[in-house]
């Protein structure tokens, strides 16, 4: 139980990691990054997690209480939303790569491919 | 590099950093139970100091201002970047017809989906305010409350269709929501430099515990953060919806 939290973050990383050395496409590739800073989600969720503590919002409970740690909640959720606005980003590359390249498989996609066009 | 070398490679890294993982997840601390210094200082003195219930979004907006300062233009890049890389080659025309697959019957929109985002998208838009603007006192904040506006915007697009959602959101007014939403955060911080202070310094009257309008600087942050997040995901969304519609243009194809 103690470790699980851990294993679940190195497991998570393990998989997005594994997922984008197989990868045959790029959409693929940029879910399995999603999959990846998923892992660091949890890492530092886990890190600032205490038994037996609430929230870390003082509304309804006396400042004062414990309380899980904001820090890395704070930290979480800029993660998120740069995490998002990234993958959109991303899939816009991707976008303009297949308009130009007509494919997204990377080992069709090398540098020295001499079939490319203009 | 074929896709087979590449996963000896990784296997082989794997089972180089495997081992190490596991000696390292077990002698970490104990879940739940370990010291939080800075979390608890931080919960002992936002309440004191700042007069807000949320630590978090002190955290974000005050003891860390300039850090969610940074993630605002992180944003506004990643979202300038995705109008500039779509829209250079596609233009600025929004009246192009749908793109459709061949060979598939196009269904007029069922009045059902209509009548339920008709009801859903205000009431929805209304309770990213209300989480936006509650965000110093209990669960919420910009970064929630602008995601749930601009899923609210989003809505009416499946309940009106294209055109409607066009013309009752043009792109333009998102674009400067985006970038007003950031100038805002800054000028926040450029407020306190005039008034003598380091950047980014809380000097506004800070109000009292539990109420909503508590925080001082830190909700013009919020605003400025909504603003920038519900008007850059709506940005993306429209930009990746322009990309569905028909190529009209002579010089592509």
């Amino acid at each position: 139980m103690n470790a699980l939290p851990w294993a679940v973050s190195a497991g998570l990383l393990a998989i997005g990691l594994y997922g984008m050395v197989t990868s045959r496409h790029f959409v693929h590739l940029i879910g399995c990054l999603s999959v990846v800073q998923a892992s660091t989600y949890v890492l530092l969720l886990a890190a600032g997690f205490r038994w037996n503590a609430i929230a870390p919002i003082f509304y309804s409970f006396a400042p004062g209480t414990p309380a899980v740690d904001p820090v890395v909640q704070a930290l979480v959720l800029t993660d998120i939303v740069v995490g998002a606005t990234v993958t959109a980003l991303l899939l816009a590359l991707v976008l303009e790569l297949h308009k130009r390249r007509g494919t997204l498989d990377p080992d069709q996609l090398r540098p020295l491919n001499r079939d490319r066009k203009g | 590099m074929n896709a087979r070398a590449r996963l000896l490679m990784f296997l082989f890294a794997w089972a180089a950093l495997g081992p190490a993982v596991v000696v390292l997840i077990l002698h970490l601390p104990r879940f739940g139970a370990h010291a939080l210094p800075y979390g608890d200082l931080i919960n002992d003195s936002a309440p004191r100091e700042r007069h807000v219930t949320n630590a978090v979004s002190a955290v974000n907006f005050d003891y860390r201002g300039i850090d969610t300062l940074g993630e605002e233009f992180m944003l506004l890049c990643a979202v300038t970047g995705v109008v500039v890389l779509l829209r250079s080659k596609r233009g600025e025309r929004v009246d192009a017809p749908a793109g459709r697959v061949e060979a598939r019957s196009l269904r007029p929109r069922s009045d059902a989906v209509s009548g339920v985002t008709r009801v859903l998208a205000p009431v929805t838009a209304l309770f990213g305010l209300t989480v936006a603007l509650h965000g110093m006192t209990t669960p919420g904040g910009g970064f929630q409350g602008g995601v749930i506006v601009a899923s609210a915007i989003l809505m009416v697009f499946l309940g009106e269709g294209y055109r409607s959602w066009r013309k009752s959101a043009p792109s333009i007014a998102f674009d400067a929501a985006e970038g007003a939403g950031a100038v805002l955060y800054a000028l926040c911080g450029f407020a306190s430099l005039l008034a003598g202070l380091p950047f980014l310094t809380n000097f506004l009257p800070l109000g009292t515990l539990r109420d909503v309008f508590s925080g001082g600087l830190m909700l013009i942050e919020n605003a400025g953060v909504t603003l920038a997040v519900a008007g850059g995901f709506t940005v993306l969304f429209g930009e990746f919806l322009e990309e569905t519609r028909v190529e009209t243009r002579d010089d592509e194809s």
